[in-house]
């Protein structure tokens, strides 16, 4: 390997990467949000006589400013200011001065008069409020779906032993590290949108609609993210500063306080699922009923798909006959959701991965023997209609068992002289679980799921990539930069990526799903190859024989022939269908698989889990850059232990966030960590370029449902609900009927 | 006590530069940011939590979030712009082989602190890394490749040749 630091990473080492706050142009206005103090309120006035009195102060914006604007991509119930607060953090009005000390003495002037409305905390109570939320979702209801796939009756029949119960997962907020953003710079005919999102393509799309009306235009530009995991697309800030910046005709800059962020950020879509599943007298796992109920909190943002997603996506790891799903999303008076690394998935299999373990206990079959039994294969077309090209979902189970017997075998041995750490008050157990992940979804936009990548040659000899994805810290400016290096046969250094940059980039349907090695590569592959083809013509008919790409550049250089050498490549699978109704359809040209095993101590006193060792197996394909994809592995399972045992959006009763702090949701820290070792599968996927499929998402899916099931193996209990705090093992402990 | 003057003198990377007196009541996070452009240091939480703020005073790690002008009198102010860059590079460098940058944002932060316990931050306390680093939050990389490249770090500064390993 050479030595050379990449570029992306020795600018973030070396603090020089650049993110939204770090761009703030002098003599920028600052502006912020007031926000609601109530978690469902009407706005009656807002005064801003005095506010706007006050020295310093700019501007103030209120919910009249933005009357019939609302943003959110599938179902857009959001508006850049609500003249109903539906959550505790709902911003209502906001504030422009030209420094904070103004800025806030400007927000204390404002006078905002509300009426309290009912208001519900949880899917529950949201059922029966006397209120509506939304007047465009009677009973609270935000979406609804239902899908039955195979012959149930058929199935069922065969059924010798059922598994079911109800799983529960807290809302967990993103806690990426950097605050939400947002500079808007004014420039002669149009507004500069500076901030992290994952679709900057879509996000000019949406907004260029709101913004064209007052008579300007819109480039979006996208920053480094300082860390996202599907919490940063539209957001009403956004449209609150540009609104500020067309009005003031000045730069406006918006940084959220970390407070505010972790009250009006995004989280994790808490659920609740109740699940059945049958095998047969084989251990063949062949029925499978689902119910979801999720919290979709006061706004929607990708809350509908993400329900279809739990609802759905697990049943295609295994080969059932026969799958009955229903899920409704539900708006609370809470924190609006997200998707959040996983897209449900991780809650779904939560459920399924507990309930598999304890049909293999009925069935006298070993957790990896079940799942070996009935884990889908290349070739197959699973319940949904998925097509797989590619699993090494075998190999990844074969992997975890063979390092659970050995730690098993070595702590056995270390039993027997009397050095091990299980005895009456220690336990130590192990656990196993695996899942499947759709890399891109055609449900995300009806019209089309594409990537294009541009290539453009400089007359210094560099070519600019420009592409319409994001670079969220996965490393996808590497992987592009070693696609075209070898595809052309030229030298890295001549690359230069640009991401997310409206006005220069080609189309990008978004970072999500962990798609963008996949689409963005094969574009990119795309490219080369058009960019070579024309090379050689631009060559010819210089009479030029033999010539590499380099040097074919410097000639159409001198000659002033470059613009003949701009090519846009494109990726656009033809093997995948815009889904049914009903969610039947390939929806995704790959899919990944993995299989995770952990061992646990439980503290049978306190309840306290200890992970002591972990193991992550996946089949990413080829890999572009083994270190980062390593540290893809190493930091999702972290974030996933978050999630399986500290983190946790606590409410009040009247919808306050009680843990608005890293520390207070309690996100793992360094002494948190713990030993994971890595295990990759190399099975190159047909659809992929190199035959890679991802990594990013993966590996956190199965991290919850893992340690469920180590915990279980060691104690004997069964804890439903994340996270599976001490306090809950302590519980689920004292009222345990045996100890295993 | 002295009269207040209307500047005073505040040396960071070896420079020393005289602010308005006004900056004395005002978080030395804001100063470095947006008074010297030294936007390296990042603002993750404000409160203290997250380290991504981490700066040097006469060598030792503080969060520039809560630390007011007038506490840092005669020490000097180090910010990753102003780390050894040849620890820098080797820092860089194992980030790039363990994996140990993601998003980045926490990036410089372990920066200072990698160079603070490289240069013998350990040596006053009983503290493994992992607890001394309690105060610096990733949530991308999940900090094993950060331990290391810290124990790599520090395997170099102890190899009089310099040698990587
Ligand atoms: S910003 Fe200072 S510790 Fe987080
Ligand atoms: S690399 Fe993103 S927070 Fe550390």
């Amino acid at each position: 390997m050479s030595n050379q630091v990449s570029a992306s990473v020795r600018d973030r080492a070396l603090g020089r990467a650049r993110y939204a706050a770090d761009l703030v142009p002098s003599g920028a206005a600052v502006a912020d949000v007031v926000r609601s103090p109530h978690p469902h309120a009407r706005v009656v006035a807002v005064d801003s006589t005095e506010a706007l009195q006050t020295p310093g102060v700019l501007g103030v914006l209120t919910p009249d400013d933005f009357a019939g604007v609302t943003i959110g991509r599938l179902i857009a119930d959001e508006p850049p200011l609500a003249s109903t607060a539906r959550y505790v953090g709902d911003g209502v009005a906001a504030v422009a001065a030209v420094d904070h000390k103004s800025l806030l003495a400007g927000i204390a002037a404002l006078r905002i008069e509300y009426e309290i409305l009912a208001h519900a905390t949880t899917t529950e109570q949201a059922r029966t409020l006397s209120v509506d939320i939304h007047n465009t979702a009677p009973g609270n209801i935000a979406s609804s779906f239902s899908c039955e796939q195979g012959d149930w009756d058929a199935a069922i029949g065969r059924v010798v032993e059922w598994a079911e119960g109800t799983f529960e997962n807290a809302p967990v907020p993103h806690a990426y590290l950097e605050p939400r953003a947002t500079v808007v710079r004014v420039a002669d005919d149009h507004l500069e949108l500076v901030t992290a999102t994952h679709f900057p393509t879509a996000l000019e799309e949406d907004y260029r609609e709101i913004v064209r009306p007052w008579g300007t235009d819109l480039r979006i530009i996208t920053p480094e993210m300082g860390g996202s995991f599907g919490a940063k697309w539209e957001h009403p800030t956004h449209l609150v500063c540009l609104a500020f910046a067309h009005r003031l005709g000045r730069d406006v800059v918006m940084v959220t306080p970390r407070r505010d962020d972790m009250i009006a950020g995004r989280g994790r879509l808490g659920m609740k699922l109740s699940v059945a599943i049958g095998a047969d007298a084989d251990g063949r796992l062949v029925a499978k009923r689902s119910r979801v109920e999720s919290d979709n909190g006061a706004y929607s943002g990708h809350g509908s798909s993400v329900t279809v997603s739990a609802a759905i996506r697990a049943d295609n790891i295994y080969r059932y006959e026969a799958v009955r799903a229903s899920a409704d999303l539900v708006y609370t008076n809470t924190m609006p959701s997200e998707c959040f690394r996983g897209f449900g998935h991780p809650q779904a299999v939560f459920a399924q991965e507990q309930l598999i373990d304890e049909l293999a206990s009925k069935l006298g079959l070993s957790p990896a023997e079940i799942r070996r039994r009935n884990a889908v294969a290349a070739g197959d077309v699973t319940i949904h209609g998925w097509q797989i090209g590619s699993s090494g979902l075998q190999e990844c189970i074969d992997e975890i068992e063979t390092r659970i017997e050995a730690h098993r075998a070595a702590q056995t041995g270390a039993a027997q002289t009397g050095t091990a750490k299980s005895n009456s008050r220690f336990r130590t157990g192990y656990g196993l679980a695996t899942c499947i992940h759709s890399i891109s979804s055609r449900a995300y936009d009806p019209r089309f799921d594409r990537d294009d990548v541009k290539l453009t040659p400089r007359p210094d000899g560099t070519i600019t990539i420009n592409s319409g994805e994001v670079e969220i810290g996965c490393g996808a400016n590497e992987t592009l930069r070693t696609i075209v290096a070898e595809e052309l046969g030229v030298a890295r250094e001549i690359l230069q990526v640009v991401f997310g940059d409206t006005e220069h980039g080609p189309y990008g349907l978004g970072n999500f799903a962990s798609r963008t090695t996949l689409f963005a590569g094969r574009a990119a592959i795309d490219a080369c190859r058009q960019l070579r083809r024309r090379c050689a013509e631009v060559a010819a008919s210089l009479g030029l024989a033999e010539t590499s790409v380099a040097e074919v550049i410097g000639a159409a250089a001198l000659t002033d022939r470059l613009n003949e050498l701009v090519v846009t490549g494109r990726f656009e699978p033809d093997n995948v269908v815009l889904p049914e109704s009903s969610a039947y359809g390939n929806l995704s040209p790959a899919y990944n698989f993995a299989a995770h095993g952990c061992c646990v101590r439980v503290d049978t006193w306190t309840g306290k889990v200890v992970v002591q060792q972990y193991w992550a197996a996946h089949d990413p394909g080829h890999l572009f850059n083994p270190p980062g994809a390593h540290g893809q592995v190493i930091g999702a399972v972290t974030q996933g232990l978050g999630m399986a045992l500290t983190e946790a959006l606590e409410l009040d009763p009247d919808g306050m966030v009680l843990n608005p702090g890293f520390l207070d949701d309690r996100v793992p820290t360094f002494p948190d960590a713990v030993p994971i070792e890595v295990i990759f599968i190399d099975i190159d996927d047909p659809a992929g370029p190199w035959g890679a499929k991802t990594i990013g998402e993966p590996p956190l899916i199965p991290v919850p449902a893992c340690v469920a099931n180590a915990i279980h193996d060691a104690v004997g209990v069964r804890l439903r609900q994340t996270p599976m705090t001490s306090e809950r093992t302590w519980q689920a402990l004292a009222t345990r009927e045996t100890m295993p | 006590m002295n009269t207040p003057s209307a500047q005073f003198e505040i040396v960071v990377n070896g420079v020393a530069h005289h602010v308005s007196s006004g900056w004395h009541s005002r978080r030395l996070l804001d100063l470095l940011r947006s008074e010297l452009g030294l936007v390296g240091t990042k603002e993750g939480c404000s409160e203290g939590d997250c380290g991504a703020c981490t700066v040097l005073l006469d060598g030792e790690p503080v969060v520039s979030c809560l630390t007011l002008c007038a506490m840092v009198g005669s020490r000097t102010v180090t910010t990753v712009e102003g780390l050894n860059s040849d620890h820098l590079e080797r820092f860089a460098a194992g980030c790039e082989r363990t994996g140990g940058v993601q998003c980045g944002f926490c990036t410089p932060g372990f920066a200072v602190m990698s160079s603070w316990l490289v240069d013998g931050g350990t040596e006053t306390g009983d503290d493994s890394d992992a607890k001394l680093l309690e105060g610096n939050i990733c949530r991308c990389t999940g900090y094993q490749q950060l331990a290391e490249v810290i124990s790599s770090l520090r395997t170099i500064s102890e190899d009089p040749t310099g040698a990587a390993p």
